[in-house]
Parts: C-alpha cells; structure tokens; sequence
C-alpha cells in the first residue's frame, strides 16, 4: 500500500536539462515519427517526467512497487512545444492516491518549466495493486 | 480546415508494432520495465505477454495526428488505457487510429476523438487530443 501521507507533497525540482535536436530526433524516430528535431512530439516529455517521478519508486518510504504498476490515464496540457536548447526542469507533485478494493490509485501532476516559465503540465496516472 | 465540421472523420491510420519497436522505443524513453521486452517478466505480472509501453501506443496515436494536422501542433493529449497491446514476437500486433472532430474551439484549436484499437480491442479510451490547425 502506499503512503497516503505523501498526498500534497511535492519532490524538489530537478536539475534543468537542456534538450537536444539529437535527443528529440531520437525519440520521434522511435515511434516512426517524422521529425527535423526542431518540434518534440507530443509526448516527449515522458522521458523526462517518469525519471522525475520515479524518485518515488526509489524513496523506501513511499512504498510504491513497480512490479505491481499499470499505467491507467496520461495527460498533456502544452503551453507550447518543447524545442532544442530549452532547459526543462520538473517539478513532481503528488496529486492524489485513491484506495479501491484494496489497490492504489496513484495521480502525479508535473510541472514543466524552462527558466520558470510554463511550457507543459503531464499528469500520470498508475493502478498499484494491492496485496490481495 | 475552416471546413471542418462537428463528427467529421479526418484520419484513418495503421501500424505495426513489433518487439524491436519496443527495444527502440525503451532506448528512446529510458522506460525499461522488462513487461515490454521479455515474457517471462509479462507473465509473471500477470500479463499474457510482452505488451507495449502505454506510452508507445500513446505516442503512435499522436503519430497519426500530427501526419494529419502538419505537424506536432497538439497542445492537449489525454488518454486511458484500456486494455494493453499485446506484441507477439513474430508478426507484432496491429494498432489502428482513427479520429473524428468532436469540438471546434476558439483560437483556430480542434479537439479531435481518438479511437485507438488492437485486435478488435479499444486499446485507448477515451483519447483526445486538441490540434492547433493553421
């Protein structure tokens, strides 16, 4: 089960990340997507926003199993796209866990900055089941 | 696009997803849950097999929407997932995207419904996403 107690808590931001042509070709090209490198996909910004989050995976405390994960909504909110040259940093916030028939519904929200500004919000949501 | 209207059909798109495109896909998102690689570890989640990422079936989907509308102009995206993809080792799986107008916004912005199928399955439901046309 996981600690309900982290509801509200939000993780320190991380360490800003300049994002690369190469970096955003690479993960277009992954999903076959054609790209100058010039526009990230629209869903980029998981390669940035699960490593953000998964300090919880690694935080004992938090109690969060990942071999019992599924991944259940995902959501994008862009303010606009990422581009290279932006040094995106994220901000982990811990939205809500919801216990149903004794597994945990896990929402984080993360913020998306570049030097402050707002560039994205990306909100995870994961099904944690429980011991039964 | 100023002629779109409300339920219009406006793509229509079909992939094939192999393992490799998994392999590529965790290299690319540092996503490397074994779930997606190795039967062994699907099935011992309690899977029926290798499935894709979420987030795979999710970026082909918005693959399929940025090919339509240009380019990667989607400001909203939100998704469920439904039921996993399941990806045979030989072969792949098949995912088919369509989408249809289901709002038209102000400020040039199309919200688009998504209906996203492996199998015969609804794979990601609901899924949406608004485009910024023009």
């Amino acid at each position: 089960m996981l600690n309900t107690s982290y509801v509200g808590r939000t993780l320190p931001a991380t360490e800003p990340h300049v994002v690369t042509a190469e970096e955003i070709g690479g993960f277009a090209a992954a999903l076959g997507t054609k790209s100058d490198g010039a526009v990230a996909p629209a869903t980029f910004l998981v390669s940035h926003t699960l490593p953000a989050s998964n300090r919880l995976v690694d935080d004992p405390d938090f109690g969060l199993d990942f071999t019992r994960v599924l991944h259940r909504e995902q959501r994008f909110a862009h303010v606009r796209p990422v581009r290279p040259g932006d040094a995106i940093s994220c901000l982990v916030h811990v939205e809500s866990i919801k216990t149903v028939a004794g597994n945990d519904v896990l929402t984080t929200r993360t913020e998306v900055t570049v030097e402050g500004e707002p560039v994205s919000t990306v909100w995870t949501t994961l099904f944690v089941r429980g011991d039964a | 696009m100023t002629s779109l209207a409300v339920g219009d059909e406006v793509l229509d798109a079909v992939f094939t997803v192999t393992r490799a495109d998994l392999v590529a896909y965790a290299d690319a998102s540092g996503d490397q849950n074994p779930i997606h690689q190795d039967d062994a570890a699907a099935v011992a989640a309690g899977l029926p097999g290798v499935i894709a990422h979420g987030m795979y079936t999710m970026g082909l989907a918005a693959r399929a929407v940025s090919e339509w509308a240009g380019g990667d102009v989607v400001t909203d995206y939100t998704v469920r997932f439904a039921k996993p993809v399941v990806v045979p080792a030989e072969g792949g799986a098949e995912v088919r995207v369509t989408g249809a107008v289901r709002k038209l916004l102000d400020g040039g912005l199309v919200e688009i419904n998504l209906t996203v199928t492996s199998g015969g399955e609804k794979v990601l439901a609901p899924a949406r996403a608004t485009v910024r046309l023009g």
